[in-house]
């Protein structure tokens, strides 16, 4: 019954090739225009489209198998300018890292510590009689010392 | 060093086979005509395409079906009713003085017509160009065993809406 109906399907003959098809579409190819707005088409059919052959076609691949990896001019050049936007917005930037401007500004209790280290390094440096430092009137009475101080004053004591 | 070949033998070998196959799987003369032409003007650009394939019939069948496939999606994305359009009447085989022939080649092609656009290239690669499932395979680009169900399933559902009329005539 298969090989009947096969054999059946098989006899069918399909419609020729229109004779007239060889001499356009041989003349077509042999002008072979470099844009498609020249090709000509054949509307009187009806139901024409604005057919193009994807030039990924020719190589063989499958409708969108490596469409991706093919190349390609406009994708390439559009990355192209994308990365130089990129660049030349880096590098136009001002220096400041962004970091260092939103830091929060340096508070009275570490002035103190700072203004405290000051004095032992003046003092390491046998510079004792510094009276331009002075602490600030707003230093807290508790400002930490470094322990370095510490001893050392409970030494001389 | 071969030589490309020339486009006007290339045309008479394998013409008529594109044609055909072309017919079948998009249902319409106009993008069959606009698909065979699109691709002899690309082999006349870019001949040495051709350059060492072994079986050229099945690497312009395989180009002519990538073709056809994606001219199909095209068409689905901007006509929703296409694969209604494929289905009506086209005449896909030749004219039969037989009154029993000619009806059953119109109700063939109204059956391969309900077919997806896939089981169709399978069929008639094998009923029509006789190749074999590794050739099928390999021009669709498709695993072997896909092609063999392809088949499988499109035949069946011929003979299902064939049946009465095949038991009638046979």
């Amino acid at each position: 019954m298969n090989a009947d109906f096969e054999n059946r399907l098989q006899r069918q003959p399909i419609r020729e090739l229109p004779r007239d098809w060889r001499a356009q579409i041989l003349a077509a190819a042999a002008d072979s225009p470099k844009g498609r707005a020249a090709l000509p088409r054949r509307p009187e059919l009806g139901r024409s489209s604005s057919f193009a052959l994807p030039d990924y076609e020719m190589s063989g691949l499958r409708p969108g198998e490596g469409v991706s990896t093919w190349p390609s001019l406009r994708a390439w050049a559009s990355l192209a300018a994308v990365w130089l936007v990129i660049f030349l917005l880096h590098s136009t930037a001002p220096d400041e890292p962004r970091l260092a401007r939103n830091s929060t500004p340096m508070t009275m209790q570490s002035f103190a510590i700072l203004h405290a280290q000051t004095l032992m390094m003046a003092e390491l440096l046998g510079q004792t009689d510094s009276t331009d430092f002075r602490p600030p009137p707003a230093a807290p009475a508790a400002a930490p010392k470094p322990r370095s101080e510490i001893e050392r004053k409970q030494l001389i004591g | 060093m071969a030589s490309a070949p020339n486009i006007e033998l290339l045309y008479d070998d394998h013409a008529p086979a594109l044609f055909a196959f072309l017919l079948n799987l998009l249902r319409n003369e106009a993008d069959t005509y606009d698909v065979m032409q699109d691709l002899f003007i690309k082999l006349g650009r870019r001949p040495a395409l051709l350059l060492g394939v072994r079986d050229e019939r099945g690497f312009l069948l395989r180009l002519a079906h990538n073709a056809a496939i994606d001219l199909i999606r095209r068409h689905e994305a901007r006509e929703r009713n296409y694969a209604q359009l494929a289905q009506e009447p086209m005449p896909l085989f030749a004219q039969s003085a037989d009154p029993d022939e000619r009806i059953f080649r119109e109700k063939l092609a109204e059956a391969l017509g309900e077919l997806p656009p896939e089981q169709r290239a399978v069929l008639h690669l094998k009923l029509w160009e006789k190749l074999t499932f590794e050739a099928i395979a390999e021009t669709l680009a498709i695993p072997l065993n896909t092609a063999a169900s392809r088949y499988r399933y499109g035949l069946d559902k011929l003979r299902d809406r064939l049946r009465p009329l095949y038991d009638e005539i046979k």
